[in-house]
């Protein structure tokens, strides 16, 4: 567990251990918040239900700021957080992919599983959907390779890239997201539909 | 005030302190591992301690010697002319400091290959394509440089111009060692300031 220490190297079952925990506690979240419903999810494209906007930013930024105090305070070594590589051209058709599958089948990755869970036939049919494409994704890999190695940029932060203190950086996403926030809430006012929570119970 | 308004309001708060607190930008490595990996593994990244003496010997302003042995050690017995940024320092702080300038070719050196090595990735690795190292270290100085001797009656031109910057870059070497310990930690200090001066600006 390289961010927690430095100096001792956990055994596999408790770095096992941990992350059952947090994916356990990461699905219950998922789940209790709304998230095993497509038409919640797909309401984000829609502008009627932005939750999913709000949750997950509000996550980002709070992971942002806790990391940074944690780090200054000395108990977190953020050097030894993986960073993951950035390849421009792959995460723009990525993005582009992933987009369409979410507003098509209403789920990301995370969130299809924790509606599969709880016995959801759309999220297997989306599960196995994501199956499928991973599969052909790796017996086409060849073909696709020299795309998806294109453009290669490292690990790069995006306030390394701006040339800003991390600090900065987070000032800036927070009041950014503070103003999306506003926004979303208009659309959702705009592009009001029935509530749908309790049918969901 | 409801509470997603209190809250907002503390990340709001707690983003500006962190936005006023000194914290240390990590950078990345930009280069793509293999190519990276085949860039150090090229010989055109070291140069042998033949080609550092003749650098000396010359005055050669074009490269720098960093000596990145601690501080002690350094002060024991160093290279005329290198400066010392503990490898520990190096891969800690900004290495813009010593490395920004592109038209000095900065070349590494401890007892032997490991740190000098790790060093070279690290730095090529943020994209400072003027970093060198020198093979086999102080070790290989000593042996190959400092204790120079040829034997046999008969020498070519060509070992003779070598063993006269050999020797030449040892009578340095030792000139400096040797200096009385006040004398070399002064003159190793100023060394020390005229390294940071490079990247001063106007003062």
């Amino acid at each position: 567990m390289g961010p927690l220490s430095s100096y001792f190297a956990f055994p596999d079952w408790l770095n096992m251990l941990t992350a059952f925990l947090i994916g356990t506690g990461f699905g219950f979240a998922l789940e209790q918040a709304g998230f095993s419903s497509s038409r919640k999810l797909a309401g984000m494209f829609y502008g009627y239900d932005t939750t999913v906007l709000k949750v997950f930013f509000t996550a980002a930024i709070v992971a942002l700021i806790g990391s940074q105090f944690l780090s200054y305070l000395g108990l977190l070594n953020l050097n030894q957080v993986y960073v993951n590589e950035f390849y421009l051209t792959a995460s723009i058709t990525g993005g582009v992919i992933m987009g369409a599958g979410f507003i098509m089948g209403g789920f990301c990755p995370g969130t299809g599983l924790s509606a599969l869970s709880i016995g959801k036939i759309d999220a297997m049919v989306f599960v196995a959907g994501g199956f499928t494409g991973a599969f052909i994704f790796t017996e086409t890999y060849p073909l696709i390779e020299g795309m998806a190695t294109a453009q290669y940029k490292g690990p790069v932060k995006i306030n390394e890239s701006l040339g800003l203190s991390p600090g900065l950086f987070t000032l800036i996403m927070v009041a950014a997201a503070a103003v999306m926030f506003r926004v979303a809430e208009s659309a959702e006012k705009k592009f009001a539909r029935p509530e749908i929570t309790n049918e969901l119970k | 005030m409801e509470i997603r308004r209190k809250f907002s309001a503390l990340l709001l708060l707690l983003s500006f302190v962190l936005a006023l607190l000194p914290l240390s930008a990590n950078r990345s490595f930009t280069v793509k591992p293999d190519k990276l990996l085949s860039e150090v593994l090229n010989e055109d990244v070291s140069f042998t301690v033949d080609q550092v003496a003749e650098f000396i010997v010359r005055e050669d302003s074009t490269i720098q010697l960093i000596d990145l042995r601690s501080p002690e050690e350094f002060r024991k017995q160093t290279i005329p002319g290198a400066v010392n940024i503990p490898y520990h320092d190096l891969i800690n702080t900004d290495p813009d400091i010593w490395l920004n300038n592109k038209n000095i070719r900065n070349i590494f050196y401890s007892n032997g290959n490991i740190e000098p090595d790790y060093a070279l990735v690290y730095a090529r690795g943020l994209g400072y394509t003027n970093s060198f190292v020198m093979a086999g270290g102080m070790t290989e100085w000593i042996n190959t440089v400092i204790e120079t001797k040829f034997e046999g009656d008969r020498i070519t031109a060509r070992e003779n111009t070598l063993f006269e910057v050999r020797r030449r870059a040892g009578e340095m070497f030792t000139e400096l060692n040797n200096l009385p310990d006040s004398l070399k930690t002064r003159f190793l200090e100023s060394k020390k300031f005229s390294a940071k001066k490079l990247d001063g600006g106007c003062q």
